[in-house]
């Protein structure tokens, strides 16, 4: 009935974590490993890793300029969660995590497991000209029309 | 810019009417990873700016404000940014 129903319903989550920008891949990827095997241990569904790469923080996290950014993405109850983040915490490699639930009541097979996924990051300094949008420009590139909007407003 | 105001009245008018940007699209959400879209609505300094500047409307003026502030939590804003 309904409770045999609610047994198979979880929540989706998503945890992003901050990692020290001197690991190596191979290090990230153990890290990567060490959730995985926490969310499928406490009766969770991983549905995917990205590694964003390492990118400029807007202010120093752990002392250092960059971070790498791992994003996951997955199934699970509320303990599940407490769980992930007691041992993000326990980890020195970890200086900042997040998480946040996306959505209740999801069904776990209408969910597939898809492939963890390596993002470039920011590579301003190592390939110059490449596009990086996303990451760095706050403080130089303030949008003009926020600011122009802003400017009527007062004068008005 | 002047012939707007008649509407509004008195001489408080300004400009064009703001719309929510995440109610005019549709498929545009609230995410706390997307800072190119957050950046939108802090300052220089790194505030959130108010909604009766950035236009948008109550519901998603708080979801955008959740959003800033998770978002700093991961340094993808700043708390605090020095205007050089």
């Amino acid at each position: 009935m309904a409770e045999t129903q609610a047994a198979t319903r979880l929540r989706e989550y998503e945890t992003i974590f901050l990692v020290k920008p001197d690991l190596t891949d191979d290090n990230v990827d153990k890290l990567k490993e060490r959730v995985r095997g926490i969310v499928g241990r406490d009766g969770g569904k991983l549905l995917r890793f990205t590694v964003w790469g390492k990118k400029k923080t807007l202010f120093p996290v752990a002392k250092q300029p960059r971070a790498i950014y791992v994003h996951a993405s997955y199934l699970g109850g509320a303990k599940l969660v407490a769980e992930v983040e007691r041992n993000l915490r326990n980890l020195d490699e970890v200086t900042r995590y997040i998480s946040v639930k996306i959505a209740d009541e999801v069904d776990p097979e209408t969910r597939p497991v898809l492939e963890d996924l390596k993002l470039a990051g920011d590579v301003e300094e190592t390939r110059p000209g490449a596009p990086a949008e996303r990451e760095g420009g706050f403080r130089g590139g303030e949008e003009p029309g926020v600011e122009a909007e802003e400017e009527s407003t007062e004068e008005a | 810019m002047g012939g707007d105001d008649d509407k509004r009245g008195g001489g408080r008018g300004f400009g064009r009417k703001k719309v929510c940007r995440f109610c005019a699209e549709k498929n545009a959400s609230v995410d706390f990873k997307d800072q190119a879209t957050l950046k939108y609505f802090v300052t220089e300094r790194g505030k959130i700016i108010p909604r009766r500047i950035s236009g948008n409307c109550a519901k998603h003026q708080r979801e955008v404000a959740v959003a800033i502030k998770r978002a700093r939590g991961i340094a993808l804003l700043p708390y605090n940014a020095v205007v050089g």
